[in-house]
């Protein structure tokens, strides 16, 4: 007993000298993470729950629980709990479902009192005038229905990557369970019978993203596909957002439903702050407020949810019980089943880069080649039939170099990668302009055939050669501005400027000015 | 692993050890504290948790100068890795852990204060479908059963909801499943396996390997085919209320927990719920095993004095005395029967964790398991 209390003991001590360490971690949105207190609830948790940031501010006043919420990807939070990683720095884990995370080993013992919060079910959502000329808007449609019509390439849709976001997971474990017809939870052989069937589905996906969020905006703005696979809250959501109305189709032959669940971690000891805000979170004018605001169902049942979510019986599909099938899915779809990914890397190589820059960006190329033997790792790696140009840079662009991963036996060539990055020499001036477009031109001379195609920014300084920023915003405007930017700031990256390359293109920034290149290199992998 | 479930649970469990330390109480559990109450200390299943935070409960105990702190952990894991040294008192929700508890802390007796049947909720619709397909029927004592034995032909036929004959009413393509929780940590699974083995075992209680060995493979696609499954009572019950018969057609629950809400009058239970029973069920038996005199206290309160049978029914518990419960059903109308015919008793605990872990291993093998 005193052996186990005095743990306790430094444990808790242990939670206020991180609470330092902690503040270099960032949210998204760059803001440090709020120090540890007597009242301060420190929650890891997936960016789908970002949209209930103003009602838990309420929390403070109403139960004395100030909520701080640190963000991440779903199998990045699953691994750092799982492993442990989490334990002195967060209270209590905030993700859109614990199944995943509670498959792996060693996970369920980290994790005390779960609390679900609400509910949505990963639905599609289809332009109006598609769904009615597809017949959806009035009859029922099983996902066997929408994969006839994927494959006769009737609709696009977009869908987030099942590595990096619930919503992605759950949608591929609902589509391969309804496609494969079993009645009974997916094991290997289940998935690898029913691959050729998902390889027609996600023919039709042209867009992929990291989060929910970003899939929902990048949709917002463009409207570059027909529909989206997510969340029903994040479809329901839109509504006035977009030029045209979505209409929600309810498979009636099952979805999968993310159920929110608050869960104190077994290291916190603030079991009772904790269990305020569960209690409060559903007490039933919370609910009403997250169904009203956040367009979630209520998970008590004082409150029903209102006709918006209409009346279709939801037949939830069974959840694999076993890691090995669920990474198995997530491998299939990654490697085999998806649209390849054609993806060029834009890299600074000028004489800033020596010394620790260029070892980390080898080191950042390396973790893509399968060096991170994790999962998250392992799902980030370049995919099998994955094109790759890494374009080096200083005064001028380098000659890109073309790699194409091969179906099979994607080792040799992931070496070779590997061993390219490692011959990276630091010198010279930064045209990162010029080199930008000459990674659209590479783009131009090799026609894409529905490819996810993607270009890496990273540069550590500002544009000291060659031409300028307008000079390229006047150039993009004569491409077919199809290809996304996604740029890394790193060392003394010209923020605002390449915030602009970013929203020019459509892409987005990731910080590794603070955090590591590989991470950054590895979230990027989610939009690819 | 193992050893980081014992570990991790003991951390949690120690935050309360810790509180009371610096509030400059005592870990013995016998100290008094300012109201002059002495603090006695058990380990408990979840599913009681809300009766012992009820003020009412804690007032009574005020009453006899008690005051019961309680964690909660699962009763596999209390009978297992809880370092029971900590507690006065350990309150499984079975007699199987009960039993192994009190042989491992050579305790003197246990009270077993009141229990709940083990019982399924559904839908009308869906026991409507049930019916006609021949596995539900009426008990002819004014409640309706699940007959066990057709349901594990069922199942081992593979059988889909939409392959049953006239059933409109859920035609999904999945399996006809009850849902549980995960049989590996959780109390409720377990009693239904206590169930189904009796049934697979020809109608006998498990009672040698060989006979888990044989009965492991009917009954285990009841647990491994559902796919993903809960580790507590509450969350597929919660499932059921909130989100109906597409989520959950039909929950393996104990009793109390469908009764609580009835006696509550609080509307969760909606008219077309229904309540049936599986045939034969099992009790489940909430026993506490005393370490202490205190404890040992608590175990007669709970037991003995009528004040504390009151609340434990509004809770929807069944005490030794069925008036009690039999008044609540007949004030709030819950069309709950008075007492159940077909009551099997449990495998010991020794043979009832020998099928747990064989249904483990399953889970932990990479193949598809016999279904």
């Amino acid at each position: 007993m005193i052996r186990f209390t005095g743990r306790r003991i430094a444990a808790a001590l242990l939670t206020v000298l991180v609470a330092t360490t902690a503040a270099a971690c960032s949210g998204d949105d760059g803001q440090p993470v709020a120090q540890d207190g007597p009242d301060v609830l420190r929650v890891l948790a997936g960016s789908e729950v970002k949209d209930l940031e103003p009602l838990l501010k309420e929390a403070a006043g109403a139960v004395g629980v100030q909520v701080a919420l640190t963000y991440t990807g779903t199998l990045d939070g699953a691994e750092m709990v799982a492993s442990g990683g989490a334990d002195g720095h967060y209270d209590a884990t905030w993700f859109s479902s614990n199944r995943y995370l509670s498959l792996i080993d060693g996970a369920p013992a980290r994790l005390s009192t779960q609390t679900k919060v609400m509910v949505s079910p990963v639905l599609l959502g289809l332009k109006s005038s598609k769904a009615h000329a597809l017949g959806w808007d009035t009859k029922q449609v099983t996902w066997a229905d929408i994969a006839a019509a994927a494959r006769e390439k009737k609709f696009t849709f977009g869908m987030t990557n099942p590595a990096s976001s619930n919503s992605g997971f759950s949608a591929l474990v609902g589509v391969t369970a309804a496609l494969s017809d079993a009645g009974e939870a997916l094991d290997k052989t289940q998935i690898a019978a029913a691959t050729p069937k998902l390889k027609e589905f996600f023919s039709a996906q042209t867009l992929t993203a990291g989060s929910s969020g970003w899939l929902a905006d990048a949709y917002a703005k463009q409207e570059s596909v027909d529909g989206l696979i997510n969340y029903e809250s994040v479809l329901l959501g839109l509504e006035g957002r977009v030029k045209e109305p979505l209409t929600i189709i309810y498979p009636s032959d099952g979805v999968v439903t993310a159920d929110y669940p608050l869960t104190l971690l077994a290291s916190s000891a603030k079991k009772d702050l904790y269990g305020k805000l569960a209690t409060w979170l559903r007490t039933p004018d919370i609910q009403r407020k997250i169904m009203t605001t956040t367009f979630r169902r209520p998970i008590v049942p004082e409150v029903r949810p209102d006709q918006r979510f209409g009346s279709a019986q939801l037949v939830e599909l069974p959840f694999p019980n076993r890691r090995s099938a669920a990474d198995e899915l997530i491998s299939a779809y990654l490697n085999q089943v998806r649209r390849p990914s054609r993806t060029l890397f834009v890299l600074d190589t000028s004489g800033s880069m020596g010394g620790d820059r260029i070892a980390s960006l080898k080191q950042a190329l390396s973790t893509l080649t399968g060096a991170d033997t994790s999962a998250s790792g392992q799902f980030s790696r370049f995919r099998d039939r994955e094109t790759v140009t890494l374009l080096p840079f200083s005064s001028h662009p380098g000659v890109p170099r073309t790699f194409t991963v091969p179906e099979t036996s994607p080792d040799p060539v992931l070496r070779e990668i590997r061993s390219y990055g490692d011959s990276l020499v630091a010198e010279g001036g930064t045209a990162i302009y010029d080199s930008l477009r000459a990674a659209y031109d590479t783009v131009a001379l090799q026609p894409s055939d529905g490819d996810f195609t993607s270009i890496v920014l990273m540069t550590d300084g500002e544009n000291t050669d060659g031409s300028s920023y307008d000079d390229f915003a006047a150039y993009y405007g004569t491409t077919p501005k199809n290809v996304r930017t996604f740029v890394v700031l790193f060392g003394d990256s010209d923020v605002e400027e390449m915030g602009k390359v970013a929203a020019l293109t459509g892409g987005a920034t990731f910080d590794a000015r603070e955090g590591s290149l590989s991470s950054a290199f590895k979230e990027i992998r989610g939009y690819q | 692993m193992k050893r980081w479930i014992g570990v991790g649970l003991a951390l949690l469990l120690g935050g309360a050890v810790v509180v009371a330390i610096v509030l400059g109480g005592g870990g013995n559990g016998d100290e008094g504290d300012a109201k002059g109450l002495t603090t006695v200390r058990g380990v408990i299943g979840s599913e009681k948790k809300p009766f012992f935070d009820d003020p009412q409960v804690q007032a009574a105990f005020a009453k006899h100068g008690l005051r019961v702190e309680v964690d909660t952990a699962g009763s596999r894991q209390i009978a297992t890795s809880v370092d029971l040294g900590k507690y006065d008192f350990a309150f499984p929700s079975s007699v199987p852990a009960a039993e192994k508890i009190k042989q491992d802390r050579k305790a003197a007796r246990t009270f077993s204060p009141f229990y709940s049947p083990m019982a399924i909720a559904t839908f009308e619709p869906i026991a409507d479908v049930l019916t006609k397909a021949g596995v539900v029927h009426d008990s002819g004592s004014g409640y309706q059963v699940l007959d066990v034995k057709k349901y594990l032909d069922m199942v081992g036929k593979g059988t889909r909801w939409d392959s049953l004959p006239g059933n409109t009413a859920y035609p999904a393509r999945k399996r006809v499943l009850l849902t549980t929780t995960d049989v590996r940590t959780s109390n409720s699974a377990a009693m239904y396996l206590a169930i189904t083995s009796y049934v697979a075992n020809g109608d006998d209680v498990v009672n040698s390997s060989a006979q888990t060995a044989k009965v492991a493979e009917t009954i285990s696609p009841l647990f491994l085919d559902q796919g993903y499954s809960e580790s507590s009572s509450e969350a597929p019950f919660e499932d059921y209320l909130a989100m109906g018969a597409g989520k959950t057609p039909m929950v393996v629950i104990y009793e109390a927990q469908y009764a609580s809400h009835l006696f509550a009058g609080d509307g969760a239970i909606r008219p077309d719920m229904r309540l049936l029973y599986p045939s034969p069920t099992v009790l489940s038996k909430h026993t506490l095993v005393p370490f202490n005199d205190n404890a040992a206290e608590v175990g007669r309160l709970l037991q003995e004095d009528p004040e504390f049978a009151r609340l434990e029914t509004r809770y929807g518990f069944r005490t030794a005395d069925p008036k009690v419960f039999a008044g609540l059903v007949a004030s709030s109308k819950a069309g709950i029967p008075g007492s159940l015919v077909d009551v099997v008793e449990p495998p010991t605990y020794e043979h009832l964790e020998r099928l747990i872990s064989t249904i483990e291993q399953r889970y932990l093998a990479s193949g598809k398991p016999s279904s």
